[in-house]
């Protein structure tokens, strides 16, 4: 398809989580998302003192659309991309970057936080979760069980009519 | 291809309304979002312009339960339809899974659903896909219209070929619209099943 596959699963799943986990404790951000490039979200953990999060699908939605819109705008600047992502509120701030081609790490926290706290551990993160993502691109094809298709098709009577 | 955690198991797979501007994708999705149980589905993002055209999209996540241990998520985006909204078009087709096209039945929108379709091709190509590889369904909309075109006309410039399912629909009356996403989810979904 348009964009390239990501099973994420077993020890790299552990993996990312836990790099996620590490960049939320060492940064002292409220959420910590990694998201692909569909706006779908792979991992996220939030800070124990944090009230509870926006929707995240939604958050993983617009950060997607958002860098896409980015990219697309560097490439008619002449540029390969534009890497990273800062918006800046009164009250908090997102930080996005790019983990390679296929996912973006987001951080959100508030305005106490330095940013340059934000930006240092959020690339050595990237560097560690690069390197994941690569070992997932070579992950083999999945198969689902043969009845996979006629339950899907159930599901759906169930719940669209 | 969808996304698949297998960590947390969950299948999520991305389905695009695409159509000429005022067919009704949005009105596809606002339906989806009335009827749908709350604790099926999210919020709804529309980015929008004051007099209410999409601008970049609208967006609205559904679950759609479990099927063998995997949470089904799919995420329903429409386009922008105004032609000068292209490069958004092209954006939001990436990562698409299925494709939902609305055509108007308008009789002053034949053109327009023809353009929309070439559109569609061009900007899938661009992608380094071909149209027919990606699950597609056709809704004619709009057909409580006074002088609606009929059917066979609009399959004929759309899907010449007759290679689509398609469905009537009065989205605004919510008529057509979940037999819409039922088929473009079957399809999707059976296509997860073989792997493709």
């Amino acid at each position: 398809m348009i964009e390239p596959s990501l099973a994420l699963y077993g020890d790299a799943f552990d993996q990312v989580e836990t790099q996620v986990e590490d960049l939320l404790a060492a940064t002292g951000v409220r959420y910590c998302l990694l998201v692909d490039r569909k706006g779908f979200v792979l991992s996220h953990k939030e800070a124990l003192w944090a009230p509870r999060p926006p929707a995240l699908d939604s958050v993983a939605t617009l950060v997607a659309s958002n860098a896409a819109a980015t990219a697309a705008l560097a490439n008619m600047l002449g540029e390969r991309t534009f890497s990273e992502q800062i918006h800046q509120g009164e009250q908090g701030a997102i930080y996005v970057e790019s983990v390679g081609d296929v996912a973006l790490l987001t951080l959100i926290f508030d305005s106490s936080v330095p940013l340059g706290r934000v930006k240092l551990h959020a690339k050595k993160t990237i560097t560690v979760l690069s390197e994941i993502m690569r070992t997932l691109k070579e992950a083999p094809p999945i198969k689902f069980d043969a009845d996979f298709g006629s339950n899907a098709v159930s599901m759906l009577d169930d719940l669209l009519g | 291809m969808s996304t698949i955690n297998f960590a947390a198991r969950e299948i999520n797979c991305k389905i695009v309304y695409y159509g000429p501007g005022m067919s009704g994708k949005t009105t596809n999705l606002k339906q989806v979002f009335a009827k749908v149980p709350g604790h099926l589905r999210g919020e709804m993002v529309s980015l929008a312009t004051e007099d209410e055209r999409t601008l970049f999209f609208d967006f609205l996540p559904l679950d759609l339960g479990s099927v063998q241990g995997f949470k089904t998520r799919f995420h329903l985006y429409t386009v922008p339809g105004q032609v000068f909204y292209n490069a958004s078009r092209k954006l939001i087709l990436r990562g698409v899974d299925g494709i939902v096209f609305v055509a108007d039945s308008a009789p002053n929108r034949l053109r327009a659903n023809a353009e929309s379709m070439r559109n569609l091709r061009e900007n899938l190509l661009e992608h380094g896909i071909d149209v027919k590889e990606v699950p597609m369904i056709l809704q004619i909309n709009k057909r409580d219209l006074d002088g609606a075109l009929s059917t066979e006309m609009i399959r004929a410039v759309i899907d010449p070929k007759h290679e689509l399912q398609w469905h009537e629909a009065v989205a605004d009356q919510g008529r057509g619209v979940f037999e819409t996403l039922k088929t473009v989810s079957r399809l999707v979904l059976e296509r997860l099943a073989k792997g493709q």
